[in-house]
């Protein structure tokens, strides 16, 4: 399982990303990373919430209780215009980031 | 064969209480009851499932740092200040009015030999203690 700095430093914008899709809860965003890379990747849940803590802190998430499962509530979440134009704004600065990286690790010699 | 209930708990033992620590902690265990059910269907028994859960959770320090950061004010800094100067000024008041009084008595007494020279030096020892105790403070 890969666990590197580039993928932990783009956690949040990916959880974002996940969130803006359609409102989710947590378990069906870390089934999502895993099926969704094959299982490369698996988000570990101690990582996830703390995630949802610290986008919830600077309200580009909000969680609202939905769907009961076993006589209990689930927690879902939803992005906000925040929420939105942050992930934008990741998004554009992944973009030069990979251009940046492919540039003078791949092309050349 | 430990329950994930009882494994969560156990995780969140030392974090000071909260709501924020609550609505967490009933989340996480939650959402990793279903994982524990997802594994079950895919054919694991109980104990594997909730051990895989277990493993694959991770370090909870990291849940911890966000809390805190919201939750649980700055801790408090119980400790007494302590006033250098004012310190200073009870010893050199002090210290002069018991050599002042020492004086008074080998005068009225006894002039003829200045013995309060020698508990006066004894009494400096007080004041001079609390300069330096000012001086160390100053330079921190």
């Amino acid at each position: 399982m890969i666990s590197s700095d580039v993928i932990r430093g783009h956690l949040d914008a990916i959880i974002l990303k996940l969130i803006i899709e359609k409102d989710r809860y947590g378990y069906e965003i870390s089934k999502e990373i895993s099926d969704r890379t094959s299982n490369a990747f698996e988000i570990k849940e101690a990582t996830l919430y703390a995630v949802f803590q610290r986008l919830e802190k600077k309200l580009y998430i909000v969680s609202y209780s939905g769907e009961i499962t076993h006589g209990r509530t689930r927690k879902y979440y939803k992005a906000t215009a925040a929420g939105q134009s942050y992930f934008e704004e990741k998004l554009t600065e992944w973009q030069m980031i990979k251009n940046i990286i492919d540039t003078l690790l791949e092309e050349k010699k | 064969m430990i329950t994930i209930k009882d494994y969560v708990e156990g995780l969140f033992k030392d974090i000071p209480e909260s709501k924020e620590k609550e609505s967490v902690k009933t989340e996480i265990i939650l959402n990793l009851e279903e994982k524990v059910q997802d594994l079950m269907d895919s054919g694991k028994s109980e104990e594997d499932a909730i051990n895989k859960s277990i493993v694959e959770f991770g370090d909870v320090s990291e849940i911890k740092r966000e809390l805190q950061g919201s939750a649980s004010p700055a801790p408090k800094k119980n400790e007494k200040k302590i006033n250098y100067k004012n310190n200073l000024w009870f010893s050199i008041w002090g210290s002069a009015l018991i050599i002042g009084f020492l004086f008074f008595i080998n005068y009225t007494t006894s002039w003829g030999h200045p013995w309060f020279v020698y508990p006066t030096f004894a009494v400096l020892w007080w004041p001079l203690a609390m300069v330096f105790a000012w001086l160390n403070h100053r330079k921190n």
